[in-house]
């Protein structure tokens, strides 16, 4: 039967990346959907479950513009909850990766580098829990052919580690959480500790 | 049960074990061991004053652990035979039982478990299904919330006869529950314990819905599935009818149950399938409808009968469509569950096929098997000259072959299948199948080859898929190389690596090893052990580098006649890329060492004649032809 499916359908090409493979074994029980921290507490319409059918169904312009394609965290609380141990966050990122392959960018921030001050320390490289961040020769302004940190926006979380790592501030993320506005959240919540007690 | 033991044909023998099973069709001798009952059968009448005198109380495992018994018990109110029974491991030796027994004098502390030898026609296996604990599943807390219970908990508690007297009640506070949830697959449909459907269990989950709806028609009552499952007559109209009670279906998994520590309310999150939408309810009880698996001494009683599992642990029978209450081993049958999760219906038609076709046993004088069984060479077997050997025993799928050391292999024939595994693994050709000896396969082998051997493609195929699978593709004139020679034999576990040589010595261009896909073996796992050996050759023809494709291994069952044609033109295919000097220049290569591994071929009792008797009909038809 294989003969007769498009190798470019979605769904073959995500089987194709190493954790999308389990894609078609999906019974929809939603057990994932039920389980996910991010689908109770933040964001209603986030679901794994209609992830995995959009892709199984070939629907590339569904799940690349699902929330789910973008929030998920990879923190694996579905994983060990699925019967049918398909790996969910694999799934997930390998659709991220293919939206990222066909120039779709994440709707939400992910870290930004400042070229001109980075100095290819690889801190931040090695403090990345996804694996987002390489060390790329470029020409930067004024600085030459220099080697510098550059993140890949489909494997981003935007959680911030590289920020808290870097010691030359230059890498941070693109909208709060800089320094100064988190400095001025952590004051005004231990001034108000203070108040209370 | 009560009605059987009253049939006077029927012995009843319960609080009994299976310990050994020996002999075969018409001719079992069974071990049994009656367990000591310390109760006099002959006395007992059956009054229950030991009960009451008894001090002693523990959980009492036929109400699921719901209620207590005493030491001095029967096991329940519809017990065969209705004798009491003390149960040592409880017991505090009192001895008031014996008091309250009085002039009856029926308890006995000096009894002891007796073994008894009984000789046996036919045997049917009913050993039922066990239940999946689901504690492991910590997400569904059973065992820590005390209001989740498991289907079988329920069913006592919904017993009139059980531990409430059929008062629903959650064991949190004694109080009655106004909103119940019944969570379907638990541990079944689920790659982390059982990953097969149950079979029984929507329907099941149904009737209780049903059941507790007439019964407490104020309670709401929800049933969470995955995919609701009726497939018999009937039972969507049984579905139907739940819905219409006001039972309420709600497709998704739950991922979680949580529980309030003060009240012991319970908190279902699942997604709702059909809305998209988590959502979150609330329950005062829930109701886990746990897997069906195989009995906890299920390995036990497999090994003691000698009959297979199946990857589930199931016992496995002879064909899953044809004869599903058979076991591989004759004169040993199924009923019920021990075969697989079935429900009543299933089961009570299972068990009187079973019943029958023991009955057929049971009413004839011989028994009629395959004429193709093995046959051993007391003189050539190695075991009888003191060597340690006993690998076609452990070769043979039906345990056939009794192995001791210094004594020759011995087949009981009337177990014996006929598959030829035994014949193809025996290395020193001590053993032979009837039909199918060495020296017939090899006096095939050499007429099939006789003329211009290095084109032809010589098939190896199984009796029950790869021949028919050529069958097929001849009666659909489904088109291959006519250079194709078929052979049968009855399992490709018989293909021994000797015929395999002895084919290429002759100069065959290509050779295919056909046989049925494992799950299809008409001989439990005759395909394993052809599989193996082919994988043996594959490797060792590598080494001795001969060209790709001349030896060709294909699993092709019997409605795969387009698949054999293709296999069959591929290999036409593969042997015309080879050039025929290069061709003849590595049979010519290749001879020597086939040679060297056949020098025992020519001792085994009457190949060499009948090679000459092959050789001489042949030449004679050759030269026939030739004036023609």
């Amino acid at each position: 039967m294989s003969g007769f499916t498009d190798p470019n359908a979605l769904s073959e090409r995500v089987k194709a990346i190493p954790g999308g493979d389990m894609l078609m074994m999906c019974y929809s029980c939603g057990t994932c959907t039920s389980k996910c921290m991010i689908q109770t507490k933040l964001e209603s319409s986030y679901n794994p479950r209609r992830l995995i059918r959009e892709a199984v169904f070939n629907m590339d312009e569904a799940a690349f513009a699902d929330k789910t394609t973008w929030l998920c965290t990879a923190c694996d609380l579905c994983y060990p909850a699925c019967p049918q141990k398909i790996h969910i966050s694999g799934v997930i990122n390998a659709v991220k990766a293919l939206a990222v392959e066909s120039g779709e960018k994440t709707p939400y921030q992910v870290a930004r580098v400042d070229e001109s001050t980075c100095v290819a320390c690889g801190l931040c490289e090695k403090v990345c829990p996804y694996d987002a961040i390489r060390m790329v020769e470029k020409r930067v302004a004024f600085r030459g052919n220099i080697s510098v940190a550059s993140v890949d926006q489909g494997k981003c979380m935007a959680c911030g580690m590289c920020t808290a790592a870097c010691r030359s501030t230059s890498i941070r993320l693109t909208q709060d959480y800089n320094d100064a506005e988190l400095m001025d959240s952590l004051w005004s919540w231990l001034g108000a500790e203070r108040a209370n007690s | 049960m009560v009605d059987a033991a009253r049939q006077p044909l029927i012995e009843v023998k319960t609080y009994t074990e299976v310990e050994k099973v020996e002999g075969y069709v018409g001719n079992f001798v069974v071990t049994l061991r009656e367990k000591a009952k310390y109760v006099r059968a002959d006395r007992c009448n059956g009054c229950g004053a030991c009960t009451k005198a008894c001090p002693v109380e523990i959980p009492n495992y036929f109400e699921m652990y719901l209620a207590p018994r005493k030491a001095a018990y029967i096991p329940m109110s519809q017990a065969v035979p209705l004798i009491y029974n003390i149960d040592m491991d409880a017991c505090i030796h009192c001895y008031k039982c014996v008091e309250a027994c009085g002039a009856l004098e029926a308890i006995d502390f000096s009894m002891e478990d007796k073994l008894v030898e009984q000789e046996i026609g036919a045997i049917i296996v009913a050993t039922g299904f066990g239940h999946f604990d689901p504690s492991p599943m910590v997400e569904y807390g059973y065992g820590r919330f005390p209001n989740v219970i498991t289907a079988m908990e329920m069913e006592r508690l919904n017993n009139s006869a059980g531990p409430t007297h059929g008062a629903l009640v959650r064991p949190s506070d004694g109080k009655s529950p106004k909103h119940l949830a019944i969570i379907n697959c638990v541990g079944s449909r689920d790659k982390r314990y059982n990953s097969s459907c149950s079979n029984f269990c929507c329907m099941y989950a149904i009737k209780n819905a049903l059941l507790l709806k007439q019964m407490h028609p104020d309670t709401e009552i929800s049933i969470y599935y995955i995919d609701i499952r009726t497939p018999s007559k009937g039972y969507e109209e049984f579905y139907d009818r739940a819905r219409e009670a006001g039972i309420r279906f709600i497709q998704g998994r739950p991922s979680e149950i949580t529980e309030d520590p003060d009240t012991h309310q319970l908190f279902i999150a699942s997604e709702d399938i059909t809305l998209g939408k988590v959502i979150e309810r609330e329950y005062d009880m829930v109701m886990l409808n746990q897997a069906a698996v195989p009995q906890p001494d299920q390995n036990h009683m497999s090994s003691v009968l000698n009959v297979a599992q199946s990857p589930g642990g199931w016992f496995m029978e002879y064909h899953p469509k044809l004869r599903p209450m058979d076991s591989p081993t004759d004169g040993i049958f199924f009923a019920g569950a021990c075969q697989g999760p079935k429900d009543i219906p299933a089961s009570v038609a299972q068990g009187s096929a079973a019943a029958s076709r023991a009955s057929r046993i049971l009413h004839s004088d011989s028994w009629q098997i395959e004429p193709t069984v093995a046959v051993v060479w007391p003189d050539r077997c190695v075991s009888a000259n003191g060597q340690a050997c006993g690998i076609c025993s452990r070769a043979c799928p039906y345990g056939a072959i009794d192995y001791t050391k210094g004594l020759a292999a011995e087949v009981i024939t009337a177990k014996c299948h006929g598959c030829g595994a035994c014949v193809g693994e025996c290395p020193h050709d001590s053993i032979t199948q009837l039909h199918f000896t060495d020296a017939q396969v090899l006096a095939q082998i050499r007429t099939l080859l006789a003329v211009e051997p290095e084109k032809k493609i010589l098939a190896f195929r199984c009796q029950w898929c790869s021949y028919g699978g050529a069958d097929l593709a001849g009666t659909s004139h489904f088109e291959y190389s006519a250079n194709e020679r078929g052979l049968r034999v009855m399992c490709s576990a018989r293909m021994d690596a000797d015929l395999i040589y002895e084919a290429y010595r002759l100069g065959a261009g290509a050779i295919l090893y056909s046989g049925c896909h494992p799950q299809d073996c008409h001989y439990i796992t005759g395909q394993i052990a052809g599989a193996k050996r082919a994988a043996r050759l594959e490797k060792m023809f590598e080494r001795m580098q001969m060209s790709p494709g001349r030896f060709r291994v294909e699993w092709i069952s019997a409605a795969e006649g387009d698949k054999y044609a293709r296999v069959i033109n591929e290999m036409q295919a593969s042997l015309d890329a080879i050039p025929e000097d290069v061709l003849n220049a590595e049979i010519q290569r290749l001879r020597p060492e086939m040679e060297k591994k056949l020098t025992k071929l020519g001792n085994v009792p009457g190949v060499a004649q009948a090679m000459v008797q092959v050789d001489f009909i042949v030449d004679e038809m050759i030269s026939k032809e030739k004036v023609a």
